[in-house]
């Protein structure tokens, strides 16, 4: 059985830890949350497979598309999902597919790990109250800043490091014995649909349901020219300049609309007697 | 310092020692950095993220009232209910902030009736919290973040590591970037600072942003959602084999299928994220199973 060296599930456990706190770069910690890729690579750098490790991590990315906390809490924690999954992928030579089986409920327990911690903060707020007292700025940063990173970091490191030190290399082999039965083929199935899950709740979060043309529009341009492998790069540029020509368009018809008043309809032709 | 302020008489110690200092752009900037570093760290459910603004604010607050029981009072007031988006509410907020306590300090100093009561600094903050938490939130998490992740996607997916650190460093940047403007834009424009919203330069910015994000998922759409029917079968000696039949009618049709059915529970379920995920693995593996997957 593989599994993960102590200095391995440590050092994962610790990165989870500072990325839960909030605390490693500060708000740069909004992304590395919202997103499993870094955690994923993270994870690839330690157990010496980056590759491998991307590769599962942007099938993982593609379900958390879109996902965000307004409010501060949100439904999955997919850093913490990232953090579990991939090693166990890795360790037991998983397809994607089934490293997304374990990443779903790793990241809707992280989520209450998560609201765990602004529990504890609460309690530490009263030590904030009592030094703005005091008027003791050094105690209030300890407070407001130290305090709760180290109740995170003692709230996260061991249970992370646990799940991947013992857990890991368990939910890898149940997973590989489970190989060559119409349960992988599920898994595939299941997989390559969930992408749409991440893009279906950024296209509901953008919001503005009329610009859905747009969606459409990219979609079936990217079936068409699929064989010409155009890559993303390419297609944020032309998708840019779509929409720059789209608003340079409403501007001007609301400029006009504003300058000339009630609507001259002599313009438009009439293509109705054209029979 | 405290030691000059004891030799003088004390007229001259009320007159320069508790004047308040000015306000620059560069504290402006240093608060907004503060709260931006510590952002969610004392997240709590009693007052969310107070602790990071009177955190952000505390050494514009010392520059401002060099007395100990104004002090004390201001920063129980920056230490009320606070909860906004990092970017779009913090930083208007944060320099919203300083040029209110800035004005309340000379208020105070100058002794004059005060126009900038406790209530009306937070009612403003209050009101504002809320609205651009909103529009921060879907706008710089929800549309630019997923753009920088839709980019990087196919490098990640071909392993490389750039797919992780491109939309990071991306983004983390822009967030600070954007972060000090809104700041400055607050501090600048005091409690006319909700015009920077109504501005239409603002408005095309997001505007273009939503199309290319909704673009972009399009991509995204074509490129990764992979559903596909397996099935075939004989009929009367003729094979049927239902895929390339959907293709020749439609190519993409069941990933949009699936993407706009997740759409159309959002609109109907509103943005249950978890239970749409629960539905669509129960419905993929089912068929699935079955064999029509």
């Amino acid at each position: 059985m593989e599994t993960l060296t102590f200095w391995q599930s440590l050092i994962i456990a610790l990165w989870v830890a500072a990325v839960m706190s909030r605390a490693f770069l500060g708000g740069a910690t909004l992304t590395l949350r919202f997103s499993p890729l870094m955690t994923g690579l993270v994870v690839g750098i330690v157990m010496g497979d980056v590759a491998g490790a991307m590769v599962i991590t942007a099938a993982i990315q593609l379900i958390y598309m879109g996902v965000f906390s307004p409010g501060g809490t949100m439904p999955s924690e997919p850093a913490i999902a990232a953090a579990i999954a991939v090693p166990v992928a890795l360790l037991g030579n998983l397809k994607p597919e089934a490293a997304i089986a374990v990443a779903v409920p790793v990241g809707l327990l992280g989520a209450y790990l998560y609201q765990f911690r602004f529990f504890i903060n609460t309690f530490l707020g009263k030590l904030t109250d009592k030094a703005v007292e005091k008027l003791n700025d050094s105690e209030i940063s300890r407070s407001i800043v130290l305090y709760p990173v180290i109740a995170s970091f003692t709230l996260f490191v061991p249970l992370v490091f646990i799940a991947l030190y013992f857990g890991a290399p368990v939910i890898a082999d149940v997973i590989k014995a489970l190989e060559g039965t119409v349960v992988i083929h599920i898994l595939e199935v299941v997989g390559g649909g969930l992408a749409a899950i991440g893009i279906a709740t950024t296209i509901y979060v953008i919001g503005r349901r009329e610009y859905i043309v747009f969606f459409l529009l990219a979609f079936f341009m990217s079936v068409i020219f699929a064989s010409l492998k155009i890559t993303m790069v390419t297609y944020a540029i032309l998708g840019t300049l779509i929409a720059a020509i789209f608003v340079l368009v409403k501007r001007d018809i609301n400029n006009r609309a504003v300058s000339t008043g009630p609507m001259e309809t002599n313009d438009f032709d009439d293509d109705d007697d054209d029979f | 310092m405290k030691d000059t302020g004891k030799n003088l008489p004390t007229a001259e110690k009320n007159d320069s020692n508790l004047e308040p200092e000015q306000i620059t752009n560069k504290d402006v900037s240093k608060a907004y950095l503060r709260w931006h570093f510590a952002n969610e760290i004392p997240h709590s459910f009693d007052r969310y993220l107070a602790a990071s603004l009177l955190w952000a604010m505390m050494p514009i607050l010392r520059k401002l009232y060099k007395d100990d029981d104004t002090l004390r009072a201001a920063y129980k007031r920056q230490l009320l209910f606070f909860n906004t988006q990092l970017t779009w509410g913090g930083g208007i907020i944060t320099g919203l902030m300083s040029s209110m306590e800035q004005e309340r300090a000379r208020e105070e100093y100058n002794q004059e009736e005060i126009k900038m009561t406790d209530d009306l600094m937070y009612n403003t903050k209050a009101g504002l919290m809320g609205a651009l938490a909103g529009i921060g939130d879907s706008i710089d998490s929800g549309t630019i973040q997923y753009i920088f992740i839709a980019i990087a996607i196919p490098w990640a997916q071909s392993g490389s590591a750039l797919g992780a650190l491109f939309p990071f460093i991306c983004f983390a940047s822009y967030q600070v970037l954007i972060g000090l403007f809104f700041a400055r834009q607050g501090f600048m424009r005091g409690r006319n600072a909700t015009t920077l919203m109504q501005s239409s330069g603002i408005q095309n910015v997001i505007d273009l942003l939503s199309i290319l994000g909704l673009f972009m998922m399009g991509i995204l759409a074509g490129n990764y959602v992979k559903v596909s029917s397996s099935l075939k079968f004989e009929l009367s000696g003729r094979e049927f084999n239902i895929q390339e039949t959907l293709n020749s009618i439609l190519p993409g049709m069941l990933p949009l299928a699936v993407v706009l059915g997740v759409y159309w529970y959002y609109t109907k379920k509103g943005l249950k994220v978890t239970q749409a995920l629960l539905w669509l693995t129960l419905i993929l593996a089912v068929l699935a199973a079955v064999g029509i997957l």
